[in-house]
């Protein structure tokens, strides 16, 4: 009696309904599939990413590695590719700095710094990105010409046709290495270190500068300095690396809007943190730096992180607009492909998975994080 | 201490005063650098303020007749605005049948800002107040079924173009994100998992790869038959975009509607119709009407992507506004109006939105 | 239709009829060979230590469990997965919960009339009558108009009754009534259960209130384990407990 088990059932119901929910979504992509095949031949093309190897014959504004008209179309993917990545991970970075000193202000005791914060926030937050974007690009093209350009003390140059700003004389590869030693010192000092905080910052200083000097003295060309100074030579500037305009009006536009919403974020996140702990704090005797810093801000991350990962995903996917002032990310490189090559749906199967690739990798970091810093026991 | 508290005690006239002028040095000048930071933020927020209001209002030329001042003013152009706004505010649409735009906008908005009062709130009101909000919309801006002029949709442009692929998207979008998110709960495994990929692809997707894809595949994948005007795909694409975020709302409101609640209706013996609309439907709104607002304001300030895809939006009439050797200069003055209608309208609905946030906040509990 | 029953038929008439029922949970066997009978009128007690099952087997009795075995007849209708059969039981058996489950977006009379007005088509002034006699009857009609969030737990359980009440039930069902409520408002609620019981009604209670079983039950059911241990009259269940598990349960329950 005790150990009979419990009787089986079977949802005849159910299952059919499933089934038929199969099928309707199977007819769905087979006929899509199939008047795909006929319309595409209809206009003469054929399917299939042989494409990816034919030269482009075109030209786009920017990129981060050389690029001409003979670049083969994977190549040109590629570069949007990465376009796309280093503006949103910029914007990223920039914005959620931005975000966390503006969020915190919002919920500064200070009544003009909390004023101040919630002004910014009201005006960058409620105006769509993409006119945000087209007024700084209009602000920046009616910049003077390179001969009158604006200059800050000789080394930092604004016109109409980009910002001029100093850089290390070292090529993108050189750069990889240099983030790699970054990285790499960062989570040695960490491990094997055992001295106090400061000491740990100037240990990872020193190898820092040490790295890029060897590297720096390795790799740059001859008869040029490590670093490089833009300077007005006849019609144009010499040295440094100039942001052309777009990628400054999108750096512009998205770390404004971005920084705007993560402040409110971060703003709810504080919040959230119970009263209680602050008094806590308070009682043991704390400074309002420290509680800051070992209560507030820990205990807020924890409500911050999750929507913060959306706002991150949202600034990448917000990088398409760039197409708006002609910034040549993957967008813009894939709708000019398709109009080019006419093989629309291999590339928006590309640009999908482009996004997808990218989004889930971030929803992953995301979860980790969020793993690490749950509350244990909760 | 006792000393100072007792006079206080004793006139209590005197306390009101008291408190308020502590308040605020205990929020402004408690430390030297607490007034330090106030006096630098006030003076530079005091600095921007004036520079705006100085070059908004007090310097600004303000009639299309004046536009010659111009040159020298240090302030606004209005002028460019004044010359212009019909063109900002309906696109191409015909000139002398602007009238007909004017009463469509009117009715949107009339019926967006009656929707705003709880009166309206049941399903029937709010189903026949937008049946003829939308529907009047329609009909003044289309026209032929009136027996008036007809104006195709290629046709339709500026801040009314906005307006109707807004309320078009909410409108649809909300009963298809209700049904997605009913999918989403389904015990049937299939339709739950295929429902869940379906949405998150799409929510990983950019907007604007969503509405390309529209625009240019579609009438690839389907037969001719099927393929429709450009802005329907549009903004059949925009609906299924926004339904898939607002199911996540949804998903929300009803995790937040306790199990109970249907036994009790169970128990009570109503039917699973009425227990899902009586019973259950009504808190799952009243749970995400924050996150609806959310999505709202985010909706508006995204269809103005829609330039990006060849639509005369508010963005574009704009662009076109300043698009002569005349008017070209004054770029700032017409981006400062179109940014100011957005501000207003997104400021004004978040506000609704945290006022209905506390208002429901202190009645439930 | 169901007071005119009542009235008509006899006091050793069955209400409630339980054969051999078994439930899972999984793998887990919540309810083994449950055997019960209830009679009109009867007021019975089930307790026992929490895990034990009682509050699954008094919900499997107007199906908000399935039962997988077994057979549950509930006034002369046979509880299968037919939905008809359902919905008859479920408009017969009145509930309460431990949480009270009032709705919260409908005032304290909404709550009263929604279930007379759609499921049995009852006008809206002859449902609204019925709900404030009921409401009259646990004392809290001045707060008819009152959203639940607004009333205290004592209050919100007593207008739960009312609202099964307005239904006319033949039998209630009481699961864990008093358990999420303050100390001090646990006697207004008792108070409107006993009176209740005063009008005959058919009522099965998992309760840990062993006053209340003393004073109303005709019979006090303790379960253990998915099982039914004892089954016998308030006296001899308190005074002379037969089996070990009673005892020890009796021992820590009344030691406060």
């Amino acid at each position: 009696m005790e150990q009979t088990k419990p009787p089986s059932e079977l949802d005849i119901k159910g299952i059919i309904i499933q089934a038929l929910f199969l099928i309707a979504v199977a007819v769905l992509i087979t006929s899509a599939y199939s008047s795909g095949q006929t319309n595409l031949s209809k206009m003469g093309l054929t399917n299939g990413f042989s494409f990816l190897e034919r030269a482009t014959g075109w030209s786009y504004s920017f990129s981060m590695i050389d690029h001409s008209t003979d670049d083969p179309y994977y190549r040109t993917l590629f570069s949007g590719f990465l376009n796309t990545f280093v503006l949103g991970i910029t914007a990223i970075v920039f914005s959620t700095i931005f975000g966390f000193a503006i969020g915190t202000a919002r919920d500064a005791k200070n009544l003009a710094v909390q004023g101040s914060a919630a002004i910014f926030i009201q005006i960058f937050r409620n105006i769509p990105l993409i006119l945000q974007l087209i007024f700084w690009y209009a602000v920046l093209i009616h910049l003077p010409s390179p001969r009158q350009a604006m200059g800050f003390y000789d080394t930092i140059f604004m016109s109409n046709r980009g910002v001029m700003i100093p850089t290390l004389n070292m090529s993108l590869y050189t750069w990889l290495i240099v983030v790699a030693i970054a990285i790499g010192a960062y989570f040695s000092i960490n491990k094997f270190c055992k001295q106090k905080k400061p000491i740990k910052i100037l240990a990872w200083v020193t190898i820092m500068a040490v790295s890029v000097l060897l590297l720096g003295n390795l790799f740059v060309p001859e008869n040029e300095p490590l670093l490089s100074i833009p300077e007005l030579k006849g019609l144009r500037f010499v040295g440094g690396v100039t942001l052309n305009i777009e990628l400054v009006a999108m750096l512009i536009a998205i770390i404004l809007y971005g920084s705007s919403y993560i402040a409110e974020v971060v703003r709810g996140g504080l919040q959230e943190v119970p009263k209680g702990l602050t008094e806590a704090g308070n009682s043991l005797g704390l400074s309002d730096r420290q509680i800051w810093f070992k209560i507030k801000m820990p205990m807020a991350l924890r409500t911050i992180l999750p929507p913060l990962g959306n706002q991150w995903i949202f600034l990448i996917k917000a990088t398409t607009i760039g197409v708006a002032i002609g910034y040549s990310d993957l967008f813009m490189i894939i709708s000019t492909s398709i109009t080019q090559s006419g093989q629309t749906l291999e590339l928006i199967g590309i640009l999908m998975s482009a996004f997808l690739l990218i989004n889930f990798s971030l929803a992953r970091l995301i979860n980790l994080l969020n793993k690490k810093l749950q509350l244990k026991g909760h | 201490m006792t000393t100072t508290t007792i006079p206080i005690n004793s006139k209590p006239r005197a306390v009101k005063p008291v408190v308020k002028y502590t308040w605020f040095k205990e929020r402004a000048f408690s430390t030297p650098l607490d007034t330090l930071m106030t006096l630098v933020f006030l003076s530079v927020i005091c600095y921007l303020g004036y520079l705006i209001v100085d070059w908004t209002f007090l310097n600004a030329v303000w009639t299309e007749e004046n536009v010659a001042m111009c040159q020298e003013a240090t302030g606004a152009c209005w002028s460019v605005v004044d010359a212009r706004h019909r063109l900002i505010l309906f696109g191409l649409y015909p000139y002398e049948l602007q009238w007909r735009a004017t009463l469509a906008c009117a009715s949107i908005i009339l019926a967006i800002v009656l929707s705003c009062f709880s009166f309206f709130w049941t399903i029937w009101r709010l189903s026949w107040l937008w049946f003829v909000g939308f529907g009047s919309y329609y009909l003044l801006m289309e026209g032929s079924l009136l027996g008036l002029q007809q104006v195709t949709t290629d046709e339709w442009g500026g801040l009314a173009l906005t307006l109707f692929l807004f309320s078009s998207v909410v409108l649809a979008g909300i009963p298809t994100g209700l049904l997605f998110a009913m999918l989403r709960r389904s015990k049937l495994p299939v339709i739950s998992y295929g429902i869940s990929i379906f949405i998150d692809v799409i929510r990983s997707l950019p907007l604007l790869a969503t509405l390309f894809t529209a625009a240019v595949v579609i009438p690839i994948l389907l037969p001719e038959w099927l393929h429709g005007d450009k802005i329907w795909r549009v903004i059949v694409a925009f609906t299924l975009f926004f339904a898939c975020y607002q199911a996540e709302v949804f998903r929300g409101g009803f995790q937040g509607v306790p199990k109970g609640q249907v036994e009790a209706g169970q128990a009570l013996g109503l039917s699973s119709w009425h227990i899902f609309t009586r019973i259950v439907l009504p808190q799952v709104f009243r749970h995400s009407l924050p996150g609806t607002i959310n999505m709202v304001v985010m909706t508006f300030k995204e269809t103005a992507i829609v330039i990006i895809i060849g639509f005369f939006d508010v963005i574009a009439s704009a662009n076109a506004a300043i698009g002569t050797a005349q008017w070209a200069p004054y770029y700032m003055e017409v981006y400062a109006f179109v940014g100011f209608i957005y501000w207003g309208f997104i400021f004004l609905l978040g506000q609704y939105g945290s006022y209905l946030k506390r208002r429901l906040s202190n009645t439930s509990h | 239709m169901s007071l005119t029953t009542n009235d008509q038929n006899s006091a050793d008439e069955v209400a409630i009829q339980i054969t051999d029922m078994n439930k899972w949970y999984g793998d887990f066997h919540v309810l083994k060979g449950i055997d019960l009978t209830v009679k009109r009128g009867e007021k019975i007690v089930v307790c026992g230590p929490s895990g034990s099952g009682k509050s699954t087997m008094i919900r499997c009795i107007n199906d908000l469990e399935k039962h997988q075995s077994g057979k549950i007849e509930v006034l002369g209708t046979i509880l299968d997965r037919n939905p008809k059969n359902i919905q008859a039981i479920r408009k017969d058996v009145g509930m309460c919960f431990q949480h009270f489950n009032l709705f919260p977006h409908m005032t304290v009379l909404e709550n009263c009339m929604l279930a007379p007005t759609l499921v049995q088509g009852t006008s809206d002034s002859k449902a609204k009558e019925t709900a404030l006699k009921y409401l009259d009857k646990v004392k809290i009609r001045n707060q008819a108009d009152k959203y639940p969030g607004q009333l205290s737990g004592g209050q919100q359980q007593r207008v739960a009754i009312a609202r099964s009440l307005c239904m006319n039930p033949s039998v209630m069902l009481f699961d864990e009534p008093t358990s999420a409520l303050d100390p001090e408002v646990i006697a207004e609620v008792l108070d409107v259960m006993v009176s209740l019981a005063d009008m005959g009604m058919t009522m099965i209670c998992v309760t840990h209130e062993m006053g209340f079983a003393r004073k109303v039950a005709d019979r006090v059911i303790f379960m253990d384990a998915g099982e039914i241990i004892e089954d016998d009259e308030p006296n001899a269940f308190f005074d002379n407990p037969k089996s070990d598990r009673t005892k020890l349960f009796l021992s820590q329950v009344l030691e406060h």
